[in-house]
């Protein structure tokens, strides 16, 4: 009775609340990773190709034992729902989806319903204590980061919100296959130089004239269209005035979210094989921004937007929003690397897929022969946007696929 | 085509929600009674239809509204009315005396085409003794193509449009013009005010004013009449005006400012730019000067008046802003910028502004605003202030319309409401979506609001409504339409009549037509002084005032009991002046210029102050950036000075101990009462510590000097080495060397001291700042007992309060010692020591238990002379943000709410009547992110009065509260057994005091402090001042005079009349007083 579609629905429904509840980049990785664990645990205890995370995954411990009468499907999914809904904030959205579910299964078989559903609360409770222990409280209230204005290197905050750089502690949440945030460290950036025919000014000029160019060849052009495709940035605040809104969308991570469930429904994948491609992928996304950020702040490297407006052109704009965080390496580039790596080593290469997960926010499909091209084609798309230099896309990709092979030898990927 | 992507996605909602904010608990306990359009023939409403090619999204001033002049145009004694439209035409109505009027625009020549008219000035343009009338308009944009319009006045209740004969038809953004004799040569010059519509995506760098702009520059014009023709000729750049499209220019004001007998000009700019402030320099040329005049400014400015509010012969200020007085209208806007933004602009060369309402004080040389203590601050979307005696008292009040018709501020409406659905975006589909996108913006339904001046700058607040339910009010103008000795008011509305209110105030005036002569017909800027019963009442003819609008030009006095008045002066824009001696009062009294004898303006020359050579550098450390709740920085201290004769010539010399990276400085005095420096090895090797109090005693009984320099900083955890204290011993003849010894690692704030076991050695008190990273839990405090041979043992300990300052001194003279104590978030402490009851506290015994407040400093001394020891403390005063009393106090829960280990400071303060949070939602999320469950939008959080509504526990589990009761700078007199309380006076409470010094009858203070948070807005409105005790006991201020924006932190007298002033991270000054 429970269909890889109802678990669709949950991720679905997840996504769409942190869309609503704008949650960042690194945050919303978080927000996927454990409600997946916990459904993946119930179902490994029947699915013998499913490798329990416990003891692979850090300080992850085996989950209570279910007893017969438990339907572990069922459980699975109450258990992803309920973490989720504790996850995000707007609970009131993920009760909507909830409560028909329930009503059904009560109708169907009320006492399987129940004791599936206390099995779920009790796991919900195992990986909540674990989570919680994760260090996100902490990193909450730790120091913000200081803008320096006096060093021409440094990341400043960027228009037209100026907001404070996100998640300047991410490096100290707990990595889950990693076994430190600093271990796959991306080599250095470019040293910053201005001084003409340095690599770094080079790059930051090269950004310049690539978007200069491709807003010279309009907006139907193919690198404004694969800008748009993966701008996945979750808030992007348009000022007229007084008047202000935001237009939202979903973040890099459940664009891969997005793409793992593409894969699944073409490869026909039942709820043990969804539930793995799902777990994994968002593994592999949530320490691969873990990695990224812990570059990030350690190297606090200025935007492309800022350098430009200083020094090339006052009144030039990127083609998409400046993110608030500093630019090495790209977040995108490095989720996208891990992802596609993962779902490589599920799915196979040359995996043909038609990427539809934009269409809610106006945008076409966009079809790949493989998630590496796919993977490629989302780091590339940040030097178009004209937020990133080249060797944050490169080096973030490097990155990225160095997260994703390390999972993929650590755990045991897919059902065979 | 769009580049940025985020501008081609539009827009479809998910939710249409309705959401009005309608006012509707107005009183009338005002002047006013509204006279209803049929009964007056005041037929006239600005309505806006959304035509599709023009609205909010294509123009940001869509709902800025119409504008109102009035004004006498054919010299029957009775102002008529002209009324400017968005779409519809403009009108203009003659009165027929009786508040009547009659619609003239067809036959007077006014062109009844709608097209986006909005400021408008009613003037002698040519000077031939007739009103002219000048409209500005939107062109040159979209769909509108129209120019501004100059009607000449034909003298027959018909006009001539001709704006193009006179050189002044432009096509663009303008917002209003004002006419005034800029080079006195008799003839009214032009500045034309424009607006600029880009969107400020990035605040980008304010040297963009320099880039001149075609539509949105501002623009100055020469009268230049050639063989009688008056031609206008455009000479902004030769002038020095800002002609760049970063001027939002929305408040227009000509005015002497600076009394020196040319017009100056006040530009109130909307969003990032500053206002500013054009001196002229009588060369016809302007210096633009808001940095020397003002320490800040409103943001959003959208209107402004100037006019004498204190009744001392000096032109005050109003600018009003946007900032909500409901507090269910103020949770869900956006507020102050973060401290963080604010430091960027301020890197941008951007001044300091606030989102507020500022209500500027001239003291005769800059102003220092007191809108907060007035509680002025805030009247919500605000366009027009009047400054005016309405009620005919003699004290100038303060009128104000607001309202706006779709409020974009709207923090739901931004995060949440305005949500797109991409899927159903289509080019074709634009303007539906956006009419969808602004159909769901929420409206702001308010009454206007009258501020009635009772004197000594306290305002009451009384709601202006006429039919008890709110308008969106923009553009008024005042004048004495029927002619019975009291202002009326014609307000213009949107979407709804023009409101006329008749005044009926009782009292006795004085209204005065000036009458110029055949050089100068036309007589703005005149100044007008009255005298009687030692009082001075000054006025200066200016129309252009308030939003988009002008006002009469006769000038009206109130006068309240004033049954005569003694002389009239009246100094004319050319230095001459006429001289009336009782004149009549209750009538309308016309001055000619005529019999003028020169008239001499004063420059301002009590400002006098030298340079002191030291200069305090604070360190740089951004303690919000750590602790993001917290509404104060502490680590702003110091400089510590103390003032003591180190060398033994009888002179007094200076230790002055800096910030951490600064070493403290050694002054000896010469017999000529100049210092000078003497190099200290052992200071320069401690400059890294941040030294914050210091005293001289001889600690190792050799019979001279020696210094405890007490440390701190808010930088580093108690007990790292940073945070050591030193002592440094004297040889007797004022050279220190440091002694070796193992010192307290603390944030010590003061040292003080005294023999307090009678052994003969000085004890002593060592209070702590905080415990770093935690503020406002209380760190321990310690009483050093001096054991001889350079040992101090801790005798004592004890968690009292955040502290700043201490004294030993026998208050209640009976022989044993007290010790009193200050600081933030606790009273007045007083302990008293006795060999039984050793360190007593006795702050209950002595009345002072419920004196919590802000106190920096505490004085003990006999201020009234009546031989009991009087407590003089100072405070962070009432021109704050927080308001504090017994009943509503400032409350502080501490706690680690959501058990991170790090401790949370939720605080709440009285605003408006509600209790709310300081901490805006997003702030108090960021730190407790689970709270963002609990208000999953902003209109939740807006309902929030009680800390039971954030967190979970009830109020009693909290760890700790603390409270703010009392916030003025008081005088506590002793009365033998307990202390009553006598406050500063109300000049004194403008800013935080710092420092005091009581000399004689007479407390000098310094002050201001730049450590609070953007939201609470730092304090500058006093560097510094005397009150001075009277023998009747009466408290008499006078000011320091010291410059603007300094942040006095010691005051000493270094030798008769003369005082120096240190300041944290800036200059010292010396002053003869």
């Amino acid at each position: 009775m429970v269909s890889p579609e109802l678990f669709h629905a949950s991720v679905d429904k997840v996504m769409e609340i942190q869309i609503h509840d704008i949650f960042s980049p690194p945050v919303a990785s978080r927000v996927f990773v454990y409600p997946n664990i916990a459904a993946y645990e119930i179902l490994a205890q029947k699915t013998p190709e499913m490798e329990s995370l416990a003891g692979k995954v850090a300080e992850l411990t085996s989950i209570p034992k279910a007893d017969k009468a438990i339907n572990l499907e069922l459980s699975a999914l109450i258990a992803h729902m309920e973490l989720s809904k504790s996850l995000i904030f707007s609970e009131d959205k993920m009760e909507v989806l909830q409560d028909s579910l329930y009503k059904e299964w009560t109708n169907k078989n009320e006492n399987e319903f129940n004791i599936s559903k206390d099995y779920a609360l009790q796991v919900t409770d195992h990986v909540k204590k674990w989570m919680n222990a994760d260090n996100y409280n902490q990193t909450r209230t730790m120091s913000k980061f200081t803008v320096d204005t006096d060093d021409p290197s440094r990341w400043q905050p960027t228009p037209p919100s100026y907001m404070d750089g996100i998640e300047p502690h991410w490096n100290k949440i707990r990595t889950f296959v990693l076994d430190s945030a600093a271990q796959f460290k991306p080599k250095r950036h470019p040293e910053f130089s201005l001084e003409k025919g340095s690599k770094f000014s080079e790059e930051l000029i090269e950004v310049y004239n690539i978007s200069n160019e491709i807003t010279a060849k309009g907006d139907d052009s193919e690198e404004i269209e694969i800008a748009q495709f993966w701008d996945c940035n979750p808030f992007v605040s348009v000022t007229r005035g007084h008047f202000m809104f935001a237009t939202k969308k979903i973040s890099p991570g459940a664009h891969w979210i997005g793409i793992a469930k593409i894969a699944s429904t073409k490869s026909d994948a039942n709820v043990a094989e969804t539930v793995n491609a799902y777990t994994k992928t968002s593994i592999a996304i949530a320490d691969a921004f873990i990695s990224c950020w812990d570059e990030k702040y350690r190297s606090n490297l200025i935007r492309p937007e800022t350098l430009i407006n200083q020094h090339l052109d006052q009144d030039w704009l990127p083609i998409l929003q400046t993110p608030p965080f500093p630019e090495y390496t790209s977040g995108h580039s490095v989720a996208s690397g891990a992802a596609s790596t993962v779902l490589t080593a599920i799915f196979g290469d040359n995996f043909q897929f038609d990427d539809d997960t934009e269409v809610p926010f106006g945008l076409p499909i966009r079809s790949f022969k493989s998630f590496n091209l796919a993977a490629e084609e989302a780091a590339i798309s940040r030097l178009y946007g004209g937020i990133h230099y080249m060797a944050a896309i490169d080096e973030g990709l490097k990155q990225g696929r160095n997260v994703g092979d390390f999972i993929v030898s650590n755990i045991k990927m897919k059902f065979e | 085509m769009t580049k940025r992507l985020s501008f081609i996605f539009l827009l479809i909602f998910a939710c249409s929600e309705k959401q009005d904010e309608t006012d509707i608990d107005s009183s009338n306990n005002t002047p006013f009674n509204t006279i209803s359009s049929s009964d007056s023939g005041l037929n006239f409403s600005n309505d806006l239809t959304d035509t599709g090619d023009l609205n909010i999204i294509e123009y940001l001033y869509y709902y800025n509204g119409g504008g109102v002049a009035l004004g006498d145009i054919n010299n029957d004694g009775l102002d008529d009315i002209y009324l400017t439209a968005n779409q519809k035409p403009d009108k203009l109505f003659l009165n027929l005396g009786n508040l009547k009027f009659k619609d003239i625009s067809i036959k007077g020549g006014i062109s009844q085409e709608g097209t986006w008219s909005t400021g408008v000035t009613m003037s002698d343009v040519n000077n031939d003794g007739l009103l002219d009338i000048y409209v500005c308009k939107v062109g040159n944009y979209k769909g509108l193509k129209a120019s501004n319009e100059l009607y000449i006045n034909q003298g027959n209740n018909t006009f001539k449009e001709a704006a193009e004969t006179y050189g002044i038809k432009f096509s663009g953004f303008s917002t209003q013009a004002s006419f005034f004799d800029y080079d006195n040569d008799g003839d009214m010059d032009m500045y034309l005010m424009n607006h600029s519509v880009h969107s400020p995506y990035s605040y980008g760098n304010s040297r963009l004013r320099e880039k001149p702009d075609q539509v949105s520059g501002d623009i100055f014009y020469e009268n230049k009449s050639e063989n009688g023709q008056t031609k206008f000729v455009d000479v902004t750049a030769q002038s020095g005006i800002y002609n760049s499209a970063l001027g939002y220019g929305l408040a227009l004001a000509t005015s002497d400012i600076n009394n020196d007998g040319f017009t100056d000009i006040y530009v109130g700019n909307d969003f990032h730019e500053n206002d500013y402030l054009y001196i002229n320099n009588g060369d016809k040329t302007f210096t633009e000067s808001s940095d020397s005049y003002f320490n800040h400014t409103s943001r959003f400015t959208m209107g402004v008046d100037v006019a004498d509010i204190s009744n001392n012969g000096k032109l005050d200020l109003i600018t009003l802003d946007m900032m909500p007085y409901k507090s269910e209208i103020f949770l869900k806007s956006g507020g102050e910028d973060s401290d963080k933004v604010n430091k960027i602009k301020a890197s941008f060369g951007f001044n300091q502004q606030y989102a507020r309402n500022h209500l500027q004080l001239n003291n005769g040389k800059y102003f220092v605003d007191v809108a907060l203590m007035t509680d002025t601050y805030a009247t919500d979307w605000s366009w027009s202030p009047l400054l005016m005696d309405y009620d005919n008292d003699g004290l100038t009040d303060i009128y104000i319309t607001n309202g706006i018709y779709k409020r974009p501020n709207d923090l739901d409406y931004i995060k949440y409401l305005s949500t797109v659905d991409f899927a159903r975006y289509a080019k074709t589909t634009q303007d539906t979506l956006e009419q969808k996108l602004i159909n769901t913006m929420p409206t702001l339904n308010l009454p206007n609001v009258l501020l009635t001046n009772t004197g000594e700058l306290t305002f009451t607040n009384s709601k202006v409504d006429k039919a008890n339910k709110g308008t969106y009010s923009n553009g008024a103008a005042y004048s004495d339409l029927d002619n019975d000795g009291d202002l009326d008011i014609v307000i213009n509305n949107i979407n709804e009549n023009a409101s006329l209110l008749e005044n009926t105030a009782k009292n006795n005036f004085m209204s005065i037509r000036l009458l110029g002569d055949d050089k100068a017909i036309n007589t703005n800027g005149t100044k007008i002084y009255l005298y009687a019963n030692n009082q001075t009442f000054y006025k200066e003819q200016t129309t252009v005032k308030g939003f988009l609008s002008s006002s009469t030009a006769k000038v009206h006095f109130g006068l309240g009991e004033l049954a005569s008045i003694d002389s009239l002066k009246v100094v004319w824009q050319d230095g001459t002046q006429s001289i009336t001696k009782n004149p009549n009062i209750n009538t309308l009294v016309t001055i000619e210029k005529e019999n003028t004898s020169n008239f001499q303006y004063n420059a301002e020359i009590d400002f006098k102050f030298e340079e002191f050579e030291y200069q305090h550098t604070e360190n740089k450390f951004l303690d919000y950036e750590r602790d993001a709740l917290i509404p104060e920085n502490l680590s702003l201290e110091g400089p510590s000075l103390v003032q003591e004769d180190f060398n033994g010539d009888g002179l007094e010399d200076l230790f002055i101990g800096g910030a951490r990276g600064q070493e403290p400085v050694l002054y000896l005095q010469n017999r000529n009462g100049s210092f000078i420096i003497k190099t200290t090895p052992a200071f320069v090797e401690d400059a890294a510590y941040e030294d914050t109090d210091a005293i001289a005693f001889d600690i190792d009984n050799d019979n001279d000097l020696d210094i405890y320099a007490l440390r701190g900083g808010n930088d580093y955890q108690e007990g790292h080495e940073m945070l050591e204290d030193r002592v440094y011993i004297n040889d007797g003849k004022g050279n220190f060397t440091k002694l070796n010894s193992k010192l307290l690692s603390t944030n010590g704030a003061t040292i003080s001291g005294y023999d307090y076991d009678k052994d003969g050695l000085t004890d002593l008190f060592i209070g702590n700042r905080s415990i770093p990273g935690a503020y406002g839990l209380t760190p321990y405090s310690f009483i050093l007992k001096n054991k001889g041979q350079n040992n101090f043992e801790i005798a004592s300990k004890a968690r009292f309060g955040m502290t700043t300052d201490s004294k030993w001194a026998d208050i209640n003279n009976d022989g044993n010692i007290e010790l009193i104590v200050v600081g933030d978030w606790m009273p007045i402490k007083v302990f008293s020591y006795s060999e039984t009851n050793k360190f007593e506290d006795k702050t209950k015994y002595f009345g002072l238990d419920k004196t919590n407040g802000m106190w920096n400093v505490v004085e003990i001394a006999d201020i009234d002379n009546d031989g009991k020891l009087d407590i003089i403390a100072g405070n962070v005063g009432l021109n704050f943000k927080w308001k504090a009393s017994l009943d509503k106090p400032v409350k502080m829960y501490l706690d680690d709410f959501d058990k991170n280990e790090k401790l949370d400071q939720i605080i709440f303060y009285d605003f408006f009547g509600n209790y709310v949070p300081f901490a805006s939602k997003d702030k108090l999320m960021e730190q407790i992110p689970l709270l963002k469950k609990k208000f999953t939008n902003y209109k939740s959080f807006s309902m929030v009065k009680e800390i039971t509504d954030i967190v979970d526990k009830p109020e009693t589990d909290i760890l700790e509260t603390k409270y703010l009761y009392e916030l003025q700078s008081m005088i506590y007199k002793n009365n033998g057994e307990t202390f009553t309380p006598q406050p500063l006076p109300k000049r004194a409470q403008l800013s935080t005091i710092e420092d005091i010094l009581v000399d004689g009858n007479k407390i000098f203070f310094t002050g201001n402090h730049k450590g609070f948070v953007t939201e609470l807005g730092e304090a500058s409105s006093n560097s510094g001042g005397i009150v001075e005790i009277s023998e009747n006991e009466l408290l008499n201020y006078s000011s320091l005079k010291l410059p603007k924006d300094i942040s006095g932190r010691k005051i000493v007298k270094v030798n008769e009349n003369k005082y120096l002033i240190i300041t944290n991270n800036g200059k010292s000054y010396m002053i003869n007083r």
